[in-house]
């Protein structure tokens, strides 16, 4: 045993010498941020929440997709880089853009799942002279040069004044409020609450947090219904209960009524079942695939890209249902119900 | 003495480390530095070592508490809620108390991770002790109510911790811009002190004793309840250690800091050559595990692997390290008694 140890560490000790080739000059044919603008190759690492929510999925198609037209049109070879922790944790993001940085990215794109963790990481990144972009959840102090996402308290404003609508301006509400961590679904907590506050005949039971997990997310509804049955409205700030299908037949449609962010294919049954009428669809594919465009923009055409970039949330309802379930198959989506796509226009 | 540390325990565990260092210093490929435009291999350069070592640092402060416990023959599921609940009080405490002298702010920021990882220790080793239940069950249950604690003091915020402690933490030592030692070189001390705890004290030699016979221990006189108090008492101590270190390295704390590091530690524990039914076990080879975990999980992603994969990989990495321990240790038990191989 001790010689197949001692065989082995020699072995690794030869391999690590011979691999260590740092130093040279560069031969060329490597990805860095000056020589982007050179024609070079790009490698822009992606570093999403979580690997495990679709919304992510979707935006990293986008932005392989975006990547894929940029290099046949300006014939730099674009490599998008999937460096998303498999559930969210800000330490492992912050991790993660320094790995970026020490294997060579051009640039790097984050969601944050904590900005206090991820700030000083993309700080120092920047210093390394790698420039950092956020998209859907921002890290607004830091020196990231660009943020595209949407405007979370509109966002919330919105989700409110719909089911206020749907709910004909009365009655007892909750919010869905996901992980209360999440900079970005505070503030749209914060804009449900400001739009109810116009509304006097609404009134908020509580705001209810939960795990980031499809089936905890309904659980807390099934269990939140059940302790409070006056409940005739779910302001849900994001689409994880709908995720699941279970809420189809817990819910009574005649007697409660859900507006939610996102219209993933999974969450499309309740707009066709009357229980959400209204889903505002992040068009999470473009996360990826605006983004890289403003990244290539800045870092290899040299030009100058807004800080805040808005992007703006699509109103899907039984109106446009096949419309935009097209849509979601055109971006990639692979489990869109067929009787959906064969929706008219 | 090349022998005998090639027939030390560790040994193996370092042979598999250089090993994969390297399979990804080869396999890595390079890139062009942006500042200094010299090629650089991806994986063999200062700033990924230091990198990984850090990445590493804080579980592994956090596995040699773990392992001591382990060793005394229980188990402390509760390391990751205490980690959030140092972070966060840490926070809290340095935020109510404003602008502060530097050196203040780290002083009292250090006192309080401890003060907090020691009150937590204390209370799980008394609850063992105490109600007589499984340290499994009462540290199970202390990781809901310790972490639920965070979570209701903090309201789930993320809170930012003063310039001062990130600067600490960040500290370069001379070594250049974005190069950042002290969380390793805070690793490599605990695992320095752990081992002399544990190989040159009686309280160390105690806690072995304990781990492999309580009942003999009880018969030598060796107090049980104290020695199985204070392995908790180290083992919230390092915890607060390494969430001094954490929050400090990245800034801010909020009460899902470590949701689910208690598994990565155990797993550095018994990668490192800790057994669960207790009596063996290192401070060293415990921050050799977390170093390979760390390793493993840099070397899905360095090596262009599927993300995806991350946990499969991590799994099967666990299940073979231990399993080639343990064919290890029985091929030099059976070497020691003569038994001769089929």
């Amino acid at each position: 045993m001790r010689a197949v140890v001692e065989r082995l560490t020699v072995l690794a000790a030869m391999a690590i010498v011979a691999s260590c080739g740092g130093g040279q000059p560069a031969p060329g044919g490597q990805a860095t941020p000056g020589q982007a603008a050179a024609g070079r190759a790009l490698k822009i690492a992606m570093i999403a929440k979580s690997s495990t929510n679709p919304v992510f999925l979707s935006a990293r198609t986008g932005a392989e997709a975006a990547a894929k037209e940029l290099t046949a049109k300006h014939n730099v070879p674009i490599e998008i880089s999937w460096l998303t922790p498999p559930t969210e944790d800000g330490q492992i993001q912050a991790q993660r853009i320094a790995q970026a940085v020490n294997e060579g990215a051009s640039a790097i794109l984050v969601s944050c799942s904590d900005a206090g963790k991820v700030t000083g990481a993309i700080n120092d990144a920047v210093a390394r002279g790698v420039p950092v972009m956020t998209f859907d959840s921002d890290a607004p102090e830091s020196q990231r040069f660009a943020f595209y996402g949407v405007d979370d308290i509109k966002t919330g404003t919105l989700v409110m004044e719909e089911l206020a609508r749907q709910m004909g301006e009365a009655g007892s509400i909750a919010i869905l409020a996901g992980n209360q961590n999440a900079p970005n679904l505070r503030k749209r907590v914060e804009g449900v609450k400001q739009a109810a506050a116009k509304y006097p005949k609404i009134k908020i039971v509580d705001t209810f947090y939960h795990i980031e997990q499809p089936q905890d997310a309904a659980a807390e509804v099934i269990r939140v219904q059940n302790a409070y049955p006056q409940i005739q409205g779910w302001a849900m700030i994001g689409g994880w209960a709908l995720f699941t299908q279970t809420l189809l037949t817990d819910l009574n449609p005649q007697k409660v009524k859900i507006v939610s962010v996102d219209a993933l294919p999974a969450e499309l049954a309740y707009v066709e079942k009357g229980l959400a009428p209204v889903l505002l669809a992040q068009p999470t594919y473009l996360w990826g695939y605006e983004s890289v465009k403003r990244v290539f923009d800045k870092v290899h055409l040299k030009q100058d890209v807004p800080v805040i970039i808005p992007m703006e949330l699509v109103r899907v309802t039984k109106e446009n249902l096949g419309t935009w379930s097209r849509q979601l198959k055109a971006w990639g989506f692979t489990d869109v119900p067929e009787s959906y796509l064969a929706l008219p226009q | 003495m090349l022998r005998r540390t090639l027939a030390s325990p560790q040994a193996g565990l370092v042979a598999v480390i250089l090993l994969l260092g390297a399979v990804l210093g080869l396999f890595a490929g390079s890139h062009v530095d942006a500042r200094s435009g010299l090629t650089v291999n991806n994986f063999l350069n200062s700033y990924t070592l230091i990198q990984t070592a850090t990445d590493a640092s804080f579980f592994a402060i956090m596995a040699v508490g773990a392992t001591i416990a382990i060793i005394s023959g229980g188990i402390d599921l509760s390391v990751g809620s205490v980690y959030a609940l140092a972070g966060v009080t840490t926070a809290m405490v340095l935020r109510s108390l404003g602008p502060a002298d530097p050196l203040v702010a780290v002083a009292i920021g250090l006192a309080v991770s401890l003060g907090i990882g020691l009150a937590c220790g204390a209370i799980n080793g008394a609850l063992v002790v105490g109600l007589g239940v499984h340290p499994f069950i009462i540290t199970l249950g202390t990781m809901w109510i310790v972490r639920g604690i965070a979570f209701v003091g903090s309201n789930a915020e993320s809170i930012l911790l003063p310039r001062a402690l990130t600067s600490v933490a960040k500290a370069s030592l001379g070594l250049g811009d974005s190069l950042y030692p002290v969380p390793m070189l805070v690793m490599l001390l605990v695992a320095a002190v752990g081992t002399v705890y544990l190989t040159r004290t009686v309280g160390g030699r105690r806690v072995f004793a304990v781990g492999g016979n309580q009942e003999a221990s009880r018969f030598s006189g060796v107090p049980i309840g104290r020695v199985r108090i204070a392995v908790y008492v180290l083992s919230g101590l390092t915890a607060g250690l390494a969430a001094f270190m954490g929050a400090s390295f990245y800034g801010s704390a909020s009460c899902a800091d470590a949701t689910g590091y208690e598994l990565y530690v155990i797993a550095s524990a018994v990668v490192g050559g800790a057994s669960l039914s207790g009596g063996k076990g290192s401070a060293l080879g415990a921050l050799l595990g977390a170093v390979l975990i760390v390793l493993i999980r840099q070397s899905i992603r360095t090596l262009h692997f599927d993300q995806n994969y991350e946990w499969i990989i991590i799994g099967c990495a666990i299940i073979i390290a231990v399993v080639l321990d343990q064919a290890s240790a029985r091929f030099t038990e059976r070497r020691l008694a003569g038994v001769p191989r089929r």
